[in-house]
């Protein structure tokens, strides 16, 4: 990779030293997933497991249907990415292009929606997706995603796109280009970075979401893997191992995805 | 043999004890229509820890084997405010789980919201006997003169004992007719280093038996209540004392309590004795090297244990109601009480199940566990009315003052409950 920076060791120890910070749990979390289930909790700190013991792993995965819930989550979260940032971006960027007065009603608007708290619409949700027979089929969590999953997203690409020059986007249009055309061409490309933390917030946001599964889906089969590990969360202290090995399953893809897709973000805009 | 594999062994046990055998009892009146598929579901929704509902597992399917024509959908969820939150919200979207399970202290919010379709007849269509099943649980879900809901158990409050802290302190084991003056002098002997005695929750529910059996009472009237009677002289003195005890330090401190719960104090050999219902012993069980039994609630004046029971309730304006009653039967039947029995978690509440050896296994832990059917004959419980959940948060609440906050006065906790506890119960009595 041909990087031009010059990197100064400095910053490099600093984000090691914070790296190993933030690492920290999740290694206790390796390692409590590995003690025996069934001893007494240990008294103070524990860390290291005498005879470490990977079984746990197959053993949750027995008590709760986990390697279902990964693949419901999966599919969750495959759905719900591309199309909240789909979504997102073309509202956001509707917002910064629309005319003053509908550019200020919109913001308003987002904002109050934004201020709605979530369990007001617990019934109502319930209650429309129940009419249109649409529970108990995993992928219904995903379909906030319709409406960019949060207001607070489409925010964040109409803050974005409100950084480009006002007059790039005229000479677009002067060139006889679609807005649609404008979207793709050149603010999308312009606002990488934007969307890729819309895409890892909605990640975060479905992969982690218990409250609309456990209201809207009944059989732990269809349950995404969050809910699996909630349940696991109620074990008994003695069989924590098996609730921290579950854990352990559920932190994995976040983590791997993140890691690839900023690898993509950044290999995207350093050679752009 | 390792503690999980252990459990499955128990849960494929249990799935095989469903599935062949016993007949009695059962009251289904679709068995036998083989080789076709299932044409109708029942949607259960219960609430317990994974390994819990295991057993609810096994009973659904135990049930599915002998009627091939119905499929029991089991909604499990894991706490006890999610199982809450989830059944409001289907009740409020008008598409409720078909059976239920509750305890009785909570039961009749649903009642009162025209939520539950009312399990008597139902029964007795399908030749359920309530003379074979303890009087106290119907009695706690009867309501508005008929039964709303099929208890399966009747757990009480015992006194678990760890074994290995008694003979480490040299201490007796608990009598089955002891008094609170010997549980005060037990719980001060064990009391040593980082070991208290005791463990009790603030609760009222924990507070009521000692109440009772001082003479006292925790209402004014049990099925029309009005006001607590927690201060009045017989009820305050019991409560007086248990908060001396606490105080005293036999009983954990709040920052211990922080940093570790009873029941990790008590398998950890931090605790003598905690005070709980049966649903102890299955995660009791699983703990390697623990050694402990039951002994029944100290008495002051009479012996009074209070009631823990759940059932199973039907909702009201299901399409598969005759279904759902025909798996309460099941569940609460000879065989289906025979399951949950030998999970360890319920007393059962068919008396023939509960003296049988399903229950009563004198090789597995509690040794003792005579000691919650000899309390039934003296098993008292709290009002079934609708706003009780309320006023046990704010019992808890101010009683938890009382145990961990020297500077607040028993007397002044007392009147802070009864102010607040007095305008909640009347918005249950017309």
């Amino acid at each position: 990779m041909q990087v031009t920076r010059r990197r100064r060791p400095a910053r490099a120890a600093a984000a090691c030293a914070l790296a190993v910070v933030l690492a920290g749990p999740v290694l206790l979390l390796l390692l409590g997933s590995l003690h025996r289930p069934g001893l007494p909790p240990p008294d103070g700190v524990d860390v290291w497991p005498g005879d470490p013991r990977w079984r746990n792993l197959r053993d949750s995965f027995s008590l709760v249907p986990l390697a279902r819930q990964l693949l419901n989550s999966v599919l969750v979260v495959t759905v719900a990415v591309p199309v909240t940032v789909l979504v997102a971006s073309l509202a956001g960027f509707a917002m910064v292009t629309a005319g003053r007065r509908t550019r200020v009603a919109l913001v308003a608007v987002s904002l109050a929606a934004l201020a709605v708290p979530a369990a007001a619409l617990w019934v109502p949700h319930v209650v429309m997706l129940e009419r249109l027979g649409l529970t108990d089929r995993t992928v219904v969590v995903a379909l906030p995603a319709l409406m960019g999953t949060s207001p607070f997203l489409v925010l964040l690409f109409a803050l974005a796109y409100s950084r480009i020059p006002r007059s790039l986007l005229d000479a677009a249009r002067l060139e006889g280009l679609t807005p649609l055309r404008i979207w793709r061409t050149v603010a999308l490309p312009l606002t990488r970075p934007a969307a890729f933390a819309v895409a890892m917030l909605a990640f975060v946001f479905h992969w982690s979401n218990v409250v609309e599964p456990l209201l809207l889906l009944s059989r732990e089969e269809t349950w995404p893997v969050a809910l699996g590990v909630r349940s696991l969360s109620t074990l008994e202290p003695t069989l924590y191992p098996l609730f921290l090995s579950g854990a352990l399953v559920a932190t994995v893809p976040p983590v791997l995805a993140f890691v690839l897709a900023q690898r993509a973000l950044f290999r995207g805009t350093i050679g752009a | 043999m390792t503690r999980p594999r252990r459990l499955w062994a128990g849960a494929a046990l249990l799935a095989a004890l469903g599935a062949g055998g016993c007949s009695s009892g059962d009251g289904g009146q679709s068995a036998g229509k083989e080789g076709s598929g299932p044409t109708q579901t029942v949607r259960v929704q219960v609430s317990g820890e994974p390994e819990e509902t295991q057993v609810y597992a096994a009973l659904a399917q135990a049930y599915e084997r002998r009627h091939r024509d119905v499929r029991i959908d089991l909604v499990e969820v894991a706490s006890k405010g999610d199982h809450l939150a989830r059944l409001s919200t289907s009740f409020a979207a008008g598409n409720p789980p078909d059976v239920f399970l509750v305890n009785y202290r909570e039961y009749s919010q649903f009642v009162a919201r025209g939520a539950v379709a009312a399990i008597g007849d139902l029964l007795a269509e399908r030749d359920v006997d309530l003379s074979d099943y303890y009087e106290q649980p119907v009695a706690a879900f009867t309501y508005d003169g008929d039964l709303q809901c099929m208890p399966q158990n009747i757990s009480s409050l015992v006194v678990y004992y760890n074994r290995g802290v008694f003979a480490d302190a040299g201490v007796a084991e608990p009598a089955d007719d002891w008094t609170w003056d010997d549980f005060v002098a037990t719980a001060r002997q064990l009391t040593d280093g980082d070991v208290r005695g005791a463990g009790i929750d603030a609760s009222i529910i924990r507070l009521a038996p000692f109440v009772w059996s001082n003479g006292g009472d925790i209402v004014d009237d049990l099925e029309a209540p009005t006001r607590l009677t927690l201060a009045e002289p017989a009820a305050r003195e019991a409560v007086q004392d248990v908060v001396d005890l606490v105080r005293e330090g036999s009983v954990p401190t709040e920052e211990e309590l922080a940093a570790q719960d009873l029941q990790t104090r008590f398998v950890t050999g931090k605790l003598g004795m905690l005070l709980s219902s049966r649903r102890e012993v299955p995660p009791l069980r699983e703990v390697e090297g623990l050694d402990f039994d039951v002994a029944p609630v100290p008495r002051r004046a009479d012996p009074v244990t209070i009631l823990h029971s759940d059932a199973y309730c039907l909702s009201a304006g299901g399409d598969a109601q005759g279904a759902a009653a025909d798996f309460v039967a099941f569940a609460t039947g000879e065989a289906g009480q025979r399951l949950t029995a030998l999970s360890g978690r319920t007393v059962p509440s068919l008396r023939s199940v509960a003296e049988s050896p399903a229950f009563l296994d004198p090789l597995r832990a509690p040794s003792r566990s005579q000691v919650f059917l000899d309390g039934i004959a003296s098993m008292r419980r709290t009002p079934v009315v609708p706003v009780w959940p309320e006023v046990e948060d704010i019992v808890e609440e101010q009683m938890t003052r009382a145990f961990y906050d020297e500077s607040d006065d028993l007397d002044a906790v007392l009147s802070e409950i009864d102010r607040r506890t007095r305008p909640v119960l009347a918005r249950s009595t017309p």
